[in-house]
């Protein structure tokens, strides 16, 4: 990984160390290393099954991953695998590295200076909620922000699914601190990645990167300063991590054609929540 | 009596015990543990798949040990042809004739885990032309560090075309973590790769050869102790502040000490660590090199153990070893057998 990356947290440890987890913001682990607050106290314990391991798939690990860390690999590869949409595996990690710099707990919302979050997640629940599956723990998720590998909004995160499945959605009961576990941060990305390429017009894969910073923008905002500036980031980011996007790995266009249905990449990625939250 | 590793001091005994224990006679045990470790290793370095393709019958011939490492390398070599170069082909081809000068010299020393040279006696100097400009082609690691308080001296004895004042020395036993200074995320040896050359392989060929009885026995564990030593003196504190992890207890991206390694739950080693005041300690070297330094101890454990059994050649460099330790369990096997 690029030494670059490597923000020291303010977590001292005493006789001058401290740990350090990479991340693209200085909040983005603080609620890994120093600051028990994330978890409202009431909540079940969610522990979803450890991280995927190389035997766990079949995609190619090794062939243009660039510095994606190679403990997460496994993980994309299986969000590939399961939503069947070829070549995706590697935009996930070009994602992550953006919204997360790898941290699964990266959470931009809960520091001075990110009050945007907080005022997108607010948004994004009072502009939906009325026209979504209530949310059990809805407050909680608009104060959110955003957070995990993938940079999700609390409140989309959790209404993921609705579109497709309505109140069978698999998270409506779920607090928003379920999108530091990886396993439910990549179910919700695959499923918007899907919605993506399903709904919207994509034109190649910094198109991709401009729908998840905000959907908008391939719309009525494709064109905008905003649109060119998330373009070249994306570019730009993929080209620090090291991952070639006119590879063999990734096609030139993806496609959601053969995509499961969002219970089977549930099942496939989550598993089964505790019963209180399923 | 059973030899056992307290000669070298009880923390090395306990440090083996990391990576269990094994009979260097059983053909059975030999493949279960080195099965593990390479599959450690592969973890590490991002070849399980390549490793998990290979052939997984237990070699039955003496040479058992031998045909295991191979096959981690040829996975290994495998996953480097599907990588990106990470230095250029003269860098590359410099780079493996010097690791081949340097292993040979450390293997004549009974030193290879880290060796040290002047390089201006190298053939290449170890300089190469980079855009018609000599460089030098490995990092001047000589500032005081993880495995070592720094090597300023003695200063090449011929002028360096690329600039050496200092000797090179590289840390082949823990590859590809190969620089006291330089315990990032990923180890510097792993991009030593290119079309043409590939100098990481030599660097994890060493890597395996230490898990090898003769190479193991040829190797002085003193040296491998004092460095040990030195990493853990320097990293022990650091590690200590590091929450303890409690199952049903532990939070998603957290780093934690799980026994005697570093773990993130729910989250990657990679992009975790510690900074210290010999620098950043990534979570992942940490655990990579604690690995290395119990794997050649359990490997010598076994290898001592075992020496009755083993062909007159290796009983006899243990017999005439510079390491007193390593002598005197020879001794007491000779007069046991």
């Amino acid at each position: 990984m690029n030494r670059g990356f490597w923000i020291t947290l303010g977590a001292t440890l005493g006789v001058g160390g401290v740990a350090f987890l990479s991340s693209r913001r200085a909040s983005a682990a603080s609620s890994s290393t120093s600051t028990p607050t994330n978890q409202p106290s009431n909540l079940p314990t969610i522990e979803l099954a450890p991280l995927p391991t190389a035997a766990d798939v079949h995609g190619d690990l090794v062939s243009n991953w660039g510095d994606t860390p190679t403990d997460l690999r496994p993980l994309f590869m299986l969000m590939e695998e399961t939503s069947k949409i070829a070549g995706s595996a590697r935009l996930f990690a070009g994602i992550a590295f953006r919204e997360s710099q790898f941290v699964s707990s990266a959470h931009n919302g809960n520091a001075e200076g990110e009050q945007d979050e907080r005022d997108s997640s607010r948004a994004a629940y009072k502009n939906n909620k009325d026209r979504n599956q209530p949310l059990k723990y809805g407050e909680q998720s608009a104060e959110f922000g955003s957070g995990g590998l993938f940079g999700a909004l609390a409140p989309y995160f959790l209404w993921t699914g609705v579109p497709e499945v309505g109140n069978k959605a698999p998270l409506l009961n779920a607090p928003p601190e379920l999108v530091f576990q990886p396993r439910a941060a990549a179910f919700g990305a695959t499923v918007y990645l899907q919605r993506l390429l399903k709904n919207y017009r994509i034109d190649d894969h910094a198109d991709i990167k401009v729908g998840w910073a905000n959907p908008s923008l391939l719309g009525t905002g494709r064109g905008s300063d905003k649109y060119h500036e998330v373009r070249t980031r994306f570019l730009d980011d993929m080209k620090t991590l090291g991952i070639d996007l006119a590879h063999a790995t990734l096609p030139p266009e993806l496609s959601a054609s053969a995509w499961p249905g969002v219970p089977a990449v549930f099942a496939a990625l989550v598993g089964t929540l505790p019963k209180d939250l399923a | 009596m059973t030899p056992d590793l307290r000669c070298y001091g009880d923390d090395l005994a306990r440090l083996a015990d990391l990576v269990g224990d094994f009979d260097l006679r059983s053909a059975l045990d030999v493949q279960r543990w080195y099965t593990r470790e390479w599959q450690a290793l592969a973890d590490v370095l991002g070849f399980r798949q390549q490793l998990a393709a290979a052939p997984t019958s237990i070699p039955t011939g003496g040479d058992r040990i031998t045909a295991m490492n191979l096959a981690g390398l040829a996975a290994f070599e495998g996953a480097l042809r599907a990588t990106r170069p990470g230095i250029t082909d003269q860098q590359a081809r410099v780079q493996s004739a010097v690791l081949r000068q340097m292993t040979a010299l450390g293997r004549s020393r009974g030193e290879l885990w880290r060796v040290s040279i002047d390089p201006t006696t190298l053939d290449s100097g170890a300089c190469f032309t980079d855009q018609g400009r000599m460089a030098r082609a490995f990092y001047p690691d000589t500032a005081p560090g993880y495995f070592g308080d720094g090597w300023p001296g003695p200063p090449p004895r011929a002028e360096s075309a690329c600039g050496w004042t200092t000797p090179l020395v590289l840390h082949l036993g823990t590859f590809p973590w190969v620089y006291s200074t330089r315990l990032d995320a990923v180890g510097p040896g792993v991009r030593w790769t290119t079309a043409s050359a590939k100098p990481a392989l030599e660097g994890l060929h060493v890597v395996a050869s230490l898990m090898e009885p003769r190479t193991n026995l040829a190797q002085d564990a003193r040296q491998v102790a004092a460095i040990y030593r030195h990493f853990i003196t320097h990293t022990a504190a650091l590690v200590s502040r590091v929450p303890a992890f409690v199952q049903g207890q532990a939070r998603p991206g957290t780093l934690y000490r799980r026994g005697e390694v570093l773990h993130v739950h729910q989250g990657s080693l990679h992009v975790a660590g510690l900074d210290g005041p010999r620098g950043k300690l990534a979570a992942l070297a940490y655990n990579y090199v604690l690995r290395r330094f119990a794997c050649f101890f359990a490997v010598r454990r076994a290898t001592v153990r075992a020496l009755p059994s083993l062909p007159r050649e290796l009983q006899q460099l243990a017999q005439a070893s510079a390491d007193p330790c390593l002598r005197q369990h020879a001794q007491e096997v000779a007069h046991a057998s």
